[in-house]
């Protein structure tokens, strides 16, 4: 690996906003192999000469790309999508049949079959909004959540030919869904920004409940931005349709039995804090008096704690980026595009 | 399972069974012996069997037996099989003289069943004939037969094993007619082998799945092949299939199914499955920190024998054990539904032991995730939509093994049912732990597929 760093690549990739986390993990791996000179010559400096020049230098090369896949997920705050990038760009590499002449071209064509499909995979949004378009009935009031450049390919392609009105929520804390509002306004899709409390309220307004993804688990189930299970809910509640769309390299190999067995999950989130070193009942006091005027509170001779203040940060951080939709609240047509080019691992 | 001796050697013995028709017939005269015996049992019911005279003819139709089939077949079969053979048989009469009493129920034949029972009698009623010999039956297809019928070897993987490794015994012993191959006429000797041991309890989906996988081994064969080889590749083959699609499978399960438990679970389990109870240790083992609900219910218990091996390890998992009627109480603080299946049907429904589906709806409705650990040599490319369509009783032998005294005992107007097993629908399952992964229910029959394999 030397110094090439394989966070930093995937950074600077990520930051083309049409590249979503798998594809740009995609695109790192690839680049970690272009900078991966050093390991095929490490059999050469080998004191006992291997007897198959090609497994072993294959051997060290998916090493390396497992290696850089695990520093990507330890570093990345979100390892779900990007998994099942690295998992499918692995398979992919472990999967190539090895007949080209000599270890550099085999090399060069896995990088080369990389950036294609990287590039190709780029087309399936445009893809799966066409297939979507058959859903949007004229006049449809549709409801999204958070932001999703599929949706939004989607939607946009569908105002071109159908009047269609939205219904975004306001995703809390990253507040996301009002980035949605604003491109479908510009666009000049009539669309309004609900409270992620709303949903239910605003649900028998709407059509059918339209979600991206941040994976597709093999339970047939959805993992998406937190919330997304909520309106699942209550959309199943209301007896509406709810679709999720998916590319194909959103498919992960990953079964949760429940919400806290998502790898995303950790003791942080939904922890309880310490509780503060007073005795209870002046914090309660604090607590219930928080509301009103700092003065009122001073009557107390004592000097006062610090009255606990809870910020937007500590929020987030308590609070988990994704949850699990169980595949029965989905309606069964979940728009996916397979593709055969790269071994798929679902 | 003391009927050996109240089923009726004598007329064996008696008459020479040498042709087909003399065979049949003699098995009708058995049959009406066997009436008549019972009938006599049960009007004497306290009164003493007689013991020793019979003991004596076990075994003396034992021999005779094996002579008789030795001759029709000329199966080479050593003088110290026979006695081994033999020797189950006498061991099994002295041992049966103190449960017999108890016994007499079993034998009723289904005619004699109670209204409430008749509907039930297709689910195979415990037959009297689990210990006559019929044929050219290996002995060491007796002694499993036996085995079978006592429960002492009891779940499908431990039976399918044993099965397998009883027929790399027979086939060993095997020796082609002159006339014939091997991989035409080892089936027809094997066959009976199988009706024997179907006759001491009903076939499992596992030891179904094993024996159609042999034939086509056996069917596979070349025609060319020295004897000796062809016997030995297919004691291989088994051996591969017991190591593949049950041990490894095992390994790998253990591994995907400890994946899922994290510390400060508690997981539920019901009675006793091999692969389970594999999962718990090996995550002991690796130092999470959880603890286990085994739920038991009558009549087997087998819960309890889980509960010995989960608790008597070098490092104790901490256990609680307890009743199917305390599940409510209990399922609140659970987080994951661990179970083993019997067999698993291609709609996703699972068959296993009586009680887990209640378990299962129980855990659904409390939404703890309900994981069936289950390998894919298990699957059945059926569809099974209850449990009543087929099923097995717990033979009132084994039942009354278990439940000391103070218990029901069948009267006139009083019958026990303990059905073996039931089933529980797609809709209460989470996923299965089978070795190619964690696979929704509904998604079982794409398996085989999967697997590239044209059927299982």
């Amino acid at each position: 690996m030397g110094d090439f760093d394989i966070y930093s690549a995937f950074q600077r990739i990520l930051k083309n906003d049409q590249i979503s986390t798998p594809l740009a993990a995609i695109f790192a791996l690839t680049e970690l192999i272009e900078n991966s000179d050093g390991i095929d010559l490490i059999p050469l400096h080998r004191s006992s000469p291997a007897h198959s020049h090609l497994a072993g230098t294959m051997f060290e090369l998916v090493k390396a790309l497992n290696d850089g896949a695990e520093a990507l997920t330890k570093q990345a705050s979100n390892p779900i999508s990007l998994n099942a990038g690295c998992e499918l760009f692995i398979a992919f590499v472990t999967l190539f049949p090895h007949d080209s002449a000599n270890f550099t071209d085999l090399k060069k064509e896995l990088i080369r079959q990389g950036q294609n499909y990287a590039a190709e995979a780029l087309t399936y949004r445009k893809k799966i909004a066409e297939l979507a378009f058959g859903f949007i009935k004229d006049g449809s009031v549709i409801l999204t959540h958070s932001y999703s450049r599929v949706v939004m390919q989607t939607l946009l392609l569908a105002h071109k030919r159908k009047r269609i009105s939205v219904f975004v929520t306001e995703a809390r804390p990253r507040g996301l869904g009002i980035k949605t509002a604003e491109v479908l306004t510009a666009a000049g899709v009539p669309s309004t920004v609900i409270l992620d409390s709303a949903v239910a309220y605003v649900m028998d307004k709407v059509d059918f409940v339209l979600v991206g993804s941040e994976a597709v688990v093999e339970s047939g189930g959805l993992v998406n931005a937190v919330g997304s299970n909520q309106i699942a809910i209550i959309a199943r509640a209301a007896n509406k349709p709810f679709y999720a769309l998916a590319e194909s390299y959103k498919f992960h190999r990953l079964f949760p039995l429940s919400q806290y067995d998502l790898p995303s999950h950790n003791s942080k989130i939904l922890s309880f804090p310490h509780p503060l070193p007073v005795d209870i009942p002046s914090t309660i006091n604090s607590l219930t008096k928080q509301p009103l005027p700092e003065s009122s509170t001073s009557s107390n001779n004592e000097p006062d704690p610090i009255p606990p203040r809870i910020t937007q940060e500590q929020i987030s951080e308590n609070n988990p980026d994704v949850d699990y939709t169980r595949s029965v609240l989905l309606s069964t047509s979940t728009v996916r595009i397979y593709n055969t080019d790269v071994p798929n691992d679902n | 399972m003391p009927v050996p001796i109240i089923a009726d050697p004598p007329p064996f013995a008696g008459g020479k069974p040498q042709g087909q028709p003399a065979q049949q017939a003699m098995t009708r005269a058995e049959r009406r012996e066997l009436q008549e015996k019972q009938r006599a049992a049960k009007a004497a019911l306290k009164g003493q069997p007689p013991q020793p005279k019979e003991s004596s003819q076990g075994k003396q139709s034992q021999g005779t037996v094996t002579t008789a089939g030795q001759a029709k077949a000329k199966t080479p079969s050593t003088p110290s099989k026979k006695a081994f053979a033999g020797d189950i048989q006498g061991s099994k009469a002295s041992t049966s003289k103190d449960l017999s009493l108890g016994l007499v129920g079993e034998d009723m034949p289904p005619k004699q069943l109670s209204h409430g029972l008749r509907i039930f009698s297709h689910f195979g009623q415990p037959k009297p004939v689990g210990h006559t010999v019929k044929g050219d039956i290996h002995p060491a297809i007796i002694r499993l037969g036996l085995l079978y019928s006592d429960f002492k070897i009891c779940g499908a993987n431990a039976r399918c094993i044993a099965m397998l490794t009883a027929f790399k015994q027979v086939i060993q012993d095997y020796t082609t007619p002159s006339h014939s191959t091997i991989s035409r006429h080892l089936m027809t000797h094997l066959s009976p082998q199988i009706t024997h041991l179907v006759s001491a309890r009903p076939m499992s989906v596992t030891m179904g799945n094993a024996i159609r996988e042999l034939k086509l081994e056996i069917s596979a064969i070349d025609i060319d092949v020295i004897e000796q080889d062809a016997k030995e590749s297919l004691c291989l083959k088994i051996d591969n299939y017991i190591r593949d699609r049950i041990i490894i499978a095992d390994e790998v399960i253990q591994e995907l199914a400890g994946k899922k438990i994290k510390d400060g679970d508690v997981i539920l389990t019901y009675a006793k499955s091999s692969v389970v109870e594999k999962v718990l240790l090996e995550a002991q083992e690796e130092g999470k920190k959880f603890s286990v609900i085994v739920i038991d219910s009558k009549p087997l218990l087998e819960g309890k024998i889980l509960l010995r091996s989960l608790t008597s390890g070098p490092n104790p998992i901490p256990c609680t054990y307890a009743l199917l009627p305390a599940l409510p109480s209990l399922l609140t603080q659970v987080t994951m539904v661990l179970v083993g299946a019997h067999a698993l049907f291609s709609n996703g429904a699972v068959y296993s032991r009586a009680g887990t589906a209640m378990i299962a709806m129980m855990a659904k409705t409390n939404s703890v995730p309900v994981v069936v650990c289950c390998e894919t040599y298990k699957f059945s490319d059926g569809v099974m939509v209850d449990g009543f369509t087929r099923n097995e009783l717990v033979p009132l032998s084994v039942t009354q093994k278990n439940s000391r005294s103070h218990d029901i005992v069948p009267a006139l107007n009083l019958d026990n049912l303990n059905p073996l097993y039931d089933l529980t629908p797609p809709t209460y399952i989470t996923a299965v732990v089978t070795e190619v992964g964690l696979i929704p229910p509904s998604s079982i029959s794409s398996i085989p597929l999967a697997l590239g394999k044209a059927s299982l």
